[in-house]
């Protein structure tokens, strides 16, 4: 890593911590989720079948083991993979049909627009944990469906954080002073308002990240999803929930944990960014 | 004529009458002052001619071509010789543009330069109006109003336009910057012989920099006049009153005040007579039966009140303490 | 009789920069005027120059990160800067009042003009029930108010700009205090009821003997307002006197560089300004601050300049005040 480069990590994380701080979770879990094969000590569904709910610290189990036998640790580390698997496409779906949904409806209004407000009446008159549980169940079970349900579901809700901005944007002189210019429409879309728009909507899709992770952990918990064994966060809090009771807390404790950091981080990370992106704090720091 | 605009009305949704019935002209190398208080229509007859917004009614000559109603693609084209700079220098750039790329885009819009030859361009614009070379790679939070109204300036008149419509263009900037602007564009219509609109709230700038002034009241022109004329002989009593409202930074010359009472109109729902009439101390009963007709006073000079015809058009000002 | 003295007042705030050091900013170096009753005041520069700054130190209203490191404010004697915020309660609103530039948003939404002017005596103890209604009726009378009595129960958005302003000023009158602080009272009004504005204040000023300091970068209001002036460059005061001495023989090059630039000058003279930026307020160069800028600076600029006082009234900050333009 070159000086100049390491001056402006140090001046990131100065400027904001919060990002900082969020952003380190998320590396953190990165890593853990890249070099799982490597770092978790034995496969995360490898049964021991005379080992089953072991304490934290007994043997190799460094967190104890769960009914099936499996470690613990292993499958908290793989579990980051669930994790980003469905942070990542959830992500990627919000923007690639959000964005595009936002600036047309804020920009032109019409009938673009008001589909898009129907349908975001819709989403707020319903829990939509109990509109992603329908959806999933009616349609299948696999992992690809909760992501799809997930990103598809949440797309509104983005597209209306462009939209907002786009609102704001469409009547600021800049934009007039552009159309004045002689820019065509699909100039001062892309080239003076997205750019513009881009940056709160941006800051706000670690936060729509952390909700598709707790809404994935959700639907495995209540058994819908990624299943049993696969090392899934919410599947394994499930699982562990009925050993808590009995005293066997480790099963539940630790997957919780690592569902409750990534998702702080996420929106750590979120929040500083938005104070980053903001261009008059980015050259000189007022 | 550079522009000549006919019959000019707008209505906004919602029923206000921002524009009735307004029709003047500017000739090439002329500066035409716009005054008129908030409400009097003047920014907005400044979009309408721009065609940033389409008339309710009317029709704009532009050298001779009529722009009332172009389809987008031609509106496009005009732009390079219509140009607009606005009030607000620090809301008016898009701000994740460098200078040196906002200066390049009219360039890249209207010309068929390279690049190369847009960013050798761009440095002879920023030169013209006095911007530092170095402030061609800042952002426009980096740079003071007075240097961003520069480049306002500057991307207006990057394709040497005809006509340069200037919104309150130093309403917004302090004293000492805003004779540094105004002297800019004098020296600009000097060298280029570009025609200006210049709207403004402020009498003396606009003084300063028109040849002629028309002054607005509630989107209806009262009285136009030679800058000089309109000034020392006001012949219209709103252009009296508002005259004598302004408080020159002098101490030791008087002041004339009129009093005026009563309440302004609403532009929902206009009078038929003159609009001044509720308020106009010297209103006469057929004042508010229909509109008085502009009267001629002199070459260029003309108002529209009925009581020049007898030469009672000038209203006794309240004697101002010493 | 002296109401307000500010002397060498200075106000410095720290802020975190890019890289982490703590910079401070020199907003306020070395203020000093007076106001006393029965006489308008006017505090007059450009963007930056502290004229608000120096309002809010005045009224006590200075909060961290502001820190006044030097410099004293007294009002009827007494120290602002010792004061606890209880007993600067008690003065403010009370002894001294403020009008503020934006009318409509200093008004409480929700509340009728009237009961607001109500409230008003109520808070300060100094009229309650009918008594209170009945001075605030005659306050908004004494603003110019047209049909007081109506006008009681409108609330803040049926005014219009200008009468909203006039509300604003009889809310801060009507405690009849000794000291107003007017900052920008007609910015952004039309100039036929800009005019109507201050004339209620300067008559307002005449008949109680009240004491006002008004803010403004508009030498208009200056001129035909104010009896004496304080003029201010990068926090500091750099000529002060009265009215119509300064506007005649200004004595420092930035007063005599603000009244060239207005329109009317311009148009006498020519072009003859040239504008520039105001010093950086986070690294202030020593010695006289509008050096840089000054036709006429010399190497003995490179002190700081003391007020040379020009007559008993009228004084400016600069080596070279004798010296006329």
């Amino acid at each position: 890593m070159s000086a100049t480069t390491l001056d402006r990590v140090v001046g990131t994380a100065r400027r904001s911590p919060t990002f900082a701080v969020g952003f380190g979770i998320i590396l953190v879990f990165a890593l853990l989720a890249a070099f799982a094969d490597i770092l978790a000590p034995m496969p995360p569904t490898l049964s021991h079948p005379y080992e089953t709910l072991k304490p934290p610290g007994s043997g190799p189990f460094l967190l104890g083991t769960d009914g099936n036998g499996m470690d613990v640790l292993s499958r908290v580390i793989h579990g980051a993979r669930y994790a980003f698997g469905i942070a990542l496409p959830a992500g990627a779906i919000m923007a690639v049909v959000g964005i595009p949904l936002g600036l047309i409806a804020g920009w032109r209004g019409g009938w673009v627009d008001e589909v898009l407000l129907r349908v975001l009446d819709v989403l707020r008159a319903f829990p939509t944990i109990i509109l992603a549980l329908a959806i999933v169940a009616a349609t299948g079970q696999g992992f690809l469906n909760v992501i799809l349900v997930v990103g598809f579901l949440d797309s509104p809700i983005f597209a209306r954080i462009v939209r907002a901005e786009v609102l704001a944007l469409r009547n600021a002189t800049f934009v007039r002073a552009a159309v004045a210019a002689g820019n065509p429409e699909w100039r001062v879309l892309l080239v003076h308002i997205l750019p513009n728009a881009i940056l709160g909507a941006t800051a706000q899709l670690p936060l729509r990240m952390a909700w598709a992770v707790r809404i994935s952990a959700t639907l495995a918990f209540i058994g819908i999803g990624v299943q049993a064994p696969a090392p899934e966060w919410g599947a394994m809090i499930r699982q562990g929930a009925e050993y808590v009771i009995s005293g066997e807390w480790w099963v539940a404790l630790f997957p919780g944990l690592a569902l409750i950091a990534m998702v702080l981080g996420l929106n750590l990370a979120g929040d500083g960014l938005s104070d980053l992106l903001d261009p008059k704090r980015r050259a000189t720091g007022k | 004529m550079m522009l000549d605009v006919q019959n000019l009305v707008h209505r906004f949704p919602g029923g206000v009458n921002a524009v009735n019935d307004v029709s003047f002209s500017i000739a090439a190398g002329e500066t035409l002052g716009l005054v008129g208080e908030s409400g009097s229509g003047k920014s907005t007859i400044g979009l309408l001619v721009t065609r940033l917004l389409a008339p309710t009614g009317g029709t704009i000559l532009f050298e001779g071509e009529d722009i009332t109603r172009l389809p987008p693609a031609a509106l496009r084209k005009l732009r390079a010789r219509l140009q607009i700079v606005f009030q607000d220098p620090w809301g008016s750039l898009n701000p994740r543009m460098t200078i040196g790329r906002l200066l390049e885009e009219p360039l890249a819009l209207h010309t068929t330069l390279d690049s190369a030859a847009r960013i050798a361009e761009a440095r002879r614009l920023a030169d013209r109006v006095r911007l530092p070379a170095a402030s061609l790679s800042r952002y426009p939070h980096e740079l003071s109003g007075g240097q961003l109204q520069r480049v306002s300036i500057a991307r207006a008149i990057a394709n040497r336009p005809k006509l340069v419509v200037l919104d309150e263009p130093t309403s917004s900037l302090d004293l000492s910057v805003r004779a540094g602007i105004l002297q800019l564009l004098d020296e600009l219509q000097r060298e280029t012989g570009i025609a200006m609109l210049f709207i403004s709230h402020d009498l003396e700038t606009v003084r300063l920099v028109s040849h002629r002034v028309i002054v607005l009241y509630l989107g209806r022109i009262v009285e136009q006049a030679p800058a000089a004329t309109l000034f020392d002989n006001p012949a219209h009593p709103y252009t009296q009153v508002l005259l004598s409202a302004h408080l020159p930074p002098d101490p030791a010359m008087r002041l004339r005040r009129h009093e005026v009472t009563g309440e302004i109109p609403s532009p929902i729902n206009l009078p038929p007579g003159c609009f001044f009439a509720g308020r106009c101390p010297v209103a006469l009963p057929a004042c508010t039966a229909a509109p008085p007709p502009a009267i001629a006073l002199e070459a260029g000079h003309s108002a529209a009140c009925l009581r020049i015809a007898d030469g009672t058009n000038i209203i006794d000002p309240v004697e101002e303490r010493a | 009789m002296r109401l307000l003295e500010v002397e060498d007042l200075h106000v410095e705030f720290a802020a975190r920069g890019l890289d982490n050091r703590v910079r401070v900013a020199r907003a306020l170096n070395g203020v000093s005027f007076t106001v006393d009753a029965g006489e308008v005041v006017g505090l007059v520069g450009e963007t930056g120059a502290g004229k608000s700054l120096t309002a809010l130190a005045a009224m006590g209203l200075l909060r961290a990160p502001a820190r006044i490191p030097q410099g004293s404010i007294r009002f009827e004697g007494q120290d602002i800067l010792a004061m606890s915020d209880r007993e600067l309660e008690k003065i403010r609103g009370r002894r001294m009042a403020m009008v503020v530039q934006s009318p409509l948003t200093s008004l409480d939404p929700l509340k009728r003009i009237g009961d607001q002017l109500v409230r008003m005596q109520r808070v300060h103890g100094t009229a309650r029930g009918a008594e209170a209604r009945a001075r605030a009726e005659a306050m908004l009378a004494a603003v110019r108010i047209p049909d007081p009595a109506r006008r009681m129960q409108a609330w803040p958005h049926e005014l219009s700009g200008g009468m909203a302003q006039r509300v604003l000023i009889a809310m801060a009158l009507v405690n009849e205090p000794a000291l107003v602080i007017a900052d920008e009272p007609t910015t952004g009004l039309d100039v036929t009821v800009q005019a109507q504005v201050l004339d209620t204040l300067r008559d307002l000023v005449r008949a109680r003997n009240l004491g006002a300091l008004v803010i403004t970068h508009d030498l208009g209001v200056v001129a035909h307002y104010c009896q004496r002036v304080a003029v201010m460059f990068a926090g500091r005061i750099v000529e002060d006197g009265p009215v119509a001495e300064v506007f005649a023989r200004p004595a420092h090059p930035y007063t005599q560089a603000l009244i060239a630039s207005t329109p009317g000058r311009i148009a006498q003279l020519g072009y003859t300004v040239t504008g520039g930026t105001p010093p950086d307020l986070y690294d202030l160069p020593s010695g006289c601050l509008y050096r840089d800028r000054c036709p006429r600076a010399t190497t003995a600029c490179l002190a700081p300049p003391p007020r040379i006082a020009l007559d008993a009234t009228h004084g400016a900050a600069c080596h070279y005040a004798w010296e006329a333009a």
